[in-house]
Order: structure tokens, then sequence, then C-alpha cells
């Protein structure tokens, strides 16, 4: 198991590799650079070239991604050019706002996916089961930014219940030991600040966990539909289990094997979905701020924000790897 | 020419998947929710191609006239405008009738660019093995590690505004997905008899992959083909709602439509409503067929619906009808 987890991770590293040259050579490619719309129109070729010279983007492109990389791996991200603030302190409440989205999107799209797909099957055929596919159809189908416009029209608009915009009410100052805004508020006692951040968090939430939502009840479906005929399941109704005991332990559990695999693929989907999210909901994270990095040119911003996101990714997806192996036993990695 | 190598083209000649096709294209035909799918998809596609002779009024130029007699924005459904007027006094029907023309080309083209570039790689890597496998797939891993949209933005940031290169843009996304899906399809029919049998009589390496694996290969793709013009159509939707859309902006496309559409939340939420439905409709359709595509394709699932019971469509229906029968009888 060691040996299998140590393998995978020195694989990541051509990866890694891979992705900082394809970011590197891809922002150079991008028309106009970060002097001319950081300088705006009146720029002169003189301050143009003397900012160049500054963040030393009038050198060989070699000599520049040599520099990226050294800097890189000392764990300095440079400064952001549009804002003017270290990369790595902008990630750091970034991040978890990200982070913090995400987890409550999957949080939605399990609680209830979960227990949908699962009655769905049981019920395999009913009006339930029917109803419960076409949703979770209808929940495949529709975008982000469509989902999210209506929910803040109908919850933020018409009934006024929740808040449409940002993570927390802007009047409120409070301290944020881990920036992790829902635990920030549970550390420091502060039941008040927590009801709003969770208020902020739930149309977000929604509108982003939906997709993963459908996806989930459909597989949980699925793979209780695969288990339910399984032998062991009858061998383990002939003995007279109760049929709650057969549920659980013999078709809930083996069905979370597929369930497992997907949930972690969805964590891809939930990044991109992150910036189409954050724009509607005015969201402060990772996703909304590289969008307005490539608008802005944002070269250290860019270059940071993408590695980062992709060695994410890939970590999780190693994650989702061993989970799979620990929760499956029958599958042993060598 | 040998005996055997005479046999095999008459075996060729027979068409190979003619069986499975029209199988499938049975089973299809039978299950209602694709039928839905081919009904939505079918709808779109006479829009997308009739645009000019349905839309009554010209969806590009500002009408702002018009807005003015109807008293500001926006004036919401009538009899002369179906879906009312948009903020600049556009028809909004003729502006969804034209939506649905760069939506499908856009999504068509897109996959398009996608599973071939995705197809062409992933047989390759698949047939070859090895390095060149090893490499190419090491290649697809690091587009894969970079979130979809993103890779999307950074693409049009790249090359600029403009529908050839959104179509690029989500192409180039979807090469991983095809490459992968073929890569592994082909490596399972790799080990097949009939590939060992078309070795042995010496057809050639480039043969063997064109005419005996891939159309034994190319099952899964042609349904994940169909779910990727559904994520294609969302895709480029979205990068329109970003403000990444066509470089004209009076240019009819769903997604955009929607960017600005919060500001007139008050007066005018139908602006928001037509085309989200649109999109949501037309992706439901390709979605729709795709998941009819996989069930009557792919023979594990079909045993497992069977397994349950005679796949009825809508059986509770019947159900219901039957016991209102029993209840009559009495």
């Amino acid at each position: 198991m060691l040996r299998f987890i140590v393998r995978r991770l020195l694989l990541l590293v051509p990866i890694l590799i891979g992705v900082s040259i394809l970011v590197f050579v891809w922002i150079r490619a991008l028309p106009g650079s970060p002097a001319e719309s950081l300088l705006g129109e009146r720029a002169t070729p003189a301050t143009i070239a003397r900012l160049k010279h500054d963040y030393g983007l009038d050198q060989s492109i070699f000599v520049q991604y040599e520099k990226y990389m050294q800097t890189t791996l000392k764990g300095d991200l440079g400064y952001s050019i549009a804002s003017r603030r270290p990369v790595t302190e902008e990630l750091r409440h970034r991040f978890p706002a990200t982070v913090e989205l995400a987890i409550a999107a999957m949080f939605f799209a399990i609680l209830f996916g979960v227990p949908l797909g699962f009655f769905a099957a049981k019920r395999y055929g009913s009006l339930f089961d029917h109803g419960s596919l076409f949703a979770s159809l209808i929940g495949i189908s529709i975008p982000i930014f469509f989902l999210g416009l209506i929910l803040k029209y109908i919850f933020a608009v018409r009934l006024g219940w929740l808040p449409s915009v940002g993570q927390i009410d802007v009047t409120k100052n409070v301290k944020h030991p881990t920036n992790f805004y829902v635990l920030d508020a549970i550390l420091t006692h502060d039941w008040g600040t927590l009801a709003d951040v969770l208020k902020h968090l739930v149309l977000p939430a929604i509108a982003l966990g939906t997709i993963p939502l459908a996806i989930v009840a459909r597989i949980t479906r699925a793979a209780v539909l695969d288990v339910q005929n399984e032998d062991y399941v009858r061998t383990a109704r002939a003995k007279g289990l109760s049929p709650r005991i057969v549920d659980r332990r013999h078709i809930f559990r083996n069905a979370l094997l597929p369930l497992s695999t997907v949930i972690g693929l969805q964590i891809g989907l939930l990044l991109s979905g992150a910036i189409l999210t954050e724009t509607i909901f005015a969201w402060p994270g990772v996703g909304i701020w590289l969008a307005d990095a490539i608008s802005a040119r944002d070269y250290p911003v860019l270059q940071a924000g993408i590695l980062f996101l992709a060695t994410v990714f890939v970590l999780v997806n190693l994650i989702v790897d061993i989970s799979y192996a620990i929760i499956n036993p029958r599958i042993r990695y060598s | 020419m040998s005996v055997a190598e005479l046999e095999a083209r008459q075996v060729a000649l027979e068409s190979p998947t003619g069986g499975l096709w029209r199988d499938a294209w049975r089973r299809l035909r039978r299950n209602p929710a694709a039928i839905v799918g081919f009904v939505l998809v079918g709808t779109f596609v006479v829009v997308a191609v009739f645009a000019p002779l349905i839309a009554p009024y010209n969806a590009r130029e500002p009408n702002l006239l018009a807005l003015a007699q109807a008293g500001g924005c926006c004036p919401g459904p009538s009899w002369h405008h179906l879906f009312g007027l948009d903020q600049l006094g556009r028809d909004e029907f003729s502006r969804i009738v034209w939506g649905a023309r760069d939506s499908l080309i856009v999504g068509l083209v897109a996959v398009s660019v996608g599973l071939s570039a995705g197809l062409v790689i992933g047989a390759i890597a698949g047939y070859a093995g090895g390095f060149v496998d090893s490499l190419l797939m090491r290649c697809m891993d690091i587009m894969l590690a970079i979130p979809g949209l993103l890779m999307a933005i950074g693409i049009v940031a790249a090359l600029g505004p403009g529908l050839w290169q959104i179509m690029v843009a989500v192409g180039v996304v979807n090469v991983p997905i095809f490459a992968r899906l073929l890569r592994g399809s082909v490596l399972a029919q790799k080990e097949n008899d009939f590939v060992l049998a078309a070795r042995s009589i010496g057809v050639p390496r480039r043969k063997i992959l064109v005419s005996h694996i891939i159309p034994n290969a190319i099952a899964p793709v042609i349904v994940q083909g169909t779910l990727a013009m559904a994520t294609a159509i969302i895709d480029v939707a979205g990068l329109g709602f970003l403000g990444l859309g066509a470089s004209d902006p009076s240019t009819p496309e769903w997604g955009t439509m929607l960017t600005d559409v919060e500001r007139y939340f008050q007066s005018a939420i139908q602006l928001a409503i037509f085309p989200g439905v649109a999109i949501v409709l037309s992706v439901l359709g390709f979605n729709l067929i795709g998941d009819g595509l996989r069930e009557a394709l792919d023979p594990k699932l079909r045993g497992r619906t069977e397994r349950y019971r005679e796949r009825r469509p809508f059986w509770w229906l019947l159900a219901l009808r039957k016991r209102g029968a029993a209840h009559g009888a009495q």
C-alpha cells in the first residue's frame, strides 16, 4: 500500500511539471501584456518597458521559466500585478472560500442524492423512481448560471430570505483565524456570524451542488440495482436477517464503492463550476479570482493559481484512489 | 491472394456491426425517454435550420422605438412579440430562434473537434502501446488536471473572442476525455480473437486498427459524443455568460443573453427564463438520447434492466389503468 502511494506521488511530478510548462507557455501566448493592461491606454513605450523590466518580462522565456520554478519551489509565488499583494496571501484567503463552497455543495449533493438514489432503486419502476430519474436528468441539464440566477431571483429578490452576494455580511468585523468562515465562527463561538455565514452559503451551495446531486442520485440508484440481486443479498435475506440490516450492511455498503469514485471525480467539475458560481454570487474564491486574472493578464496569479488548482485536483484524485482501496478490501494495489 | 485472404474479404464485406446497430436501434425506438430526446433535439434542429423563416423580426438590430412605444423595459409576452422584447427592444422570440442555430453549430463543431482529435490520439495510444502510449496519456493527464472551464476560458483569452475560438476551446477540453475512452476501448478489443485472426492472415497493422478494432470500439464513443453535445452547449453558453461569447455583442447567443439579465430582474424576469429554458431543453434532449443510446448499446446494462422485469415504459400508468378496470368489473 505504502509503495503504491509513493509510486503514485512520484507519477504526479511529471504531470505537475507539464501543467506548469503548459500554463507558462499559454500565458505568454495571450495577446496583450500585464504592463499594457495595468498602465491603461496612456502608457508610453518607455513606461511599459520599465514595468516589463521590473517584473522580469523582458528576459528570454527560458530564463523566466527557470526563475519562476526556482521561486515557486521555495514557496514564493510572487506578487499579483493587479493588486500588488503577495499571491500566497491572496491564495490563503481565497482558497478556503472555494473549499468551503465546494464542501457545502458536495454535502448538499450527498445528503439528498444518496437517499434519493437509494429509495428510487428500492422502489424500482415506481412513480417515485420515475420522478427521481426525471428530476436528476433535469438537474444534469440545467446550467449552473441559469440555476444560480433563478435561485437568486426567487430567494433573494422575490422572497428576500437569503442574501444574494458575498460570503459574509460586509459590515461584520470578525476575526478569521483559519479563513474558513464557518469554522472560524464555530471556533470563536460567534453564533450570530455563523448564522450569517451559513445563510450566505445556502444559495451558492445549491447552485453548485445540483449537478453532483443528480449524478450521485443516478449512480446510487444504478449501484443499488446492481447489488440487490446478488447472491449474497439473497443469502442474507434467506437466513432471516431483518430487511433493514440487509439494506444497510449488504446492499448499501457495496453500493458505496462506485459512489466513492464518482464523488472524487466530481471535484474537477466543482472547481470548474466554482468559476460560474462565484461570478454569480460574488463569492470571493479562487474561481472568480482566476477568471479576473485572465482578463487582467495577471501572470503571477495565473501561474500560481492554476498550478495550485491542478495540484489540488491530482492530489484529491490520488486520495480517492487510496480510499477506494480502503473501502474495497478486494482491491489491493501492488 | 491466398484463399484465407479472399475469405477474410468476404467476411469483411458483410457489415460487421449491422447486427448490433440494428438491434440497438430497435431498442432505442422502444425507449420513450429517448423518443422524447429525439423530439426535443429534432425540434431544435428544425428551428436552427429554418431560423430565417421562423423568426418574425430582426434578431440583431436594436429597436429602441418599439421599447419606447411599449413604455420602457421590458414588455412581456404579447401577440406581436411571443416572448416580449429585450432591453434593447429586440424581439426575444427571434433571438431565441437564431440562438438555436449558433448553439447547435458551435456544439456540433466543438464536439467534432474534440472527438476526431481524441479518436486519433486514443486509437494510436491504445494500439501502439509502450512508450507512445505513456507519452500521449501523460499529456492527456496534464490537460485533465486543469479544470475544463478554466482551460476553455484560457484558450478563448489566447485566441481572442469569437464563435470559432469558442468551438476550438470547447473542443480541446473534450480531447482528453475521448482519447482516454477510445484508448480503453481499443485495449479491450485488441486481445480479441478476430484481431488475432486478421493478424495471422497478414492484414497490415493500420488496416486492423481502422477496419477491425475501431468499428468495434466505437460504441462508447458515440454515447459519449451525444452526452458531450449536451455539455458543449452548456459550456458554450457558460463562456457567453462570462462575456467571452461572440465578438459581435449583438449576436443572439443563449448564454450571452443571460449575462446582463440580473439588472432587469424586477421588471422582466422572462428575459432570464426564455434563454435559460431553451438551454435546458436542448441539453435535456441530448442527455436523453445519450442515455437511451447507452442503454441500447451496452449489453451489460441491457441485461440488468431485463433481469428485473420486462421493461415497459411508464408501466405504472398501465397498472393504474388495470386497477381501474378491475374495479369496473366488480
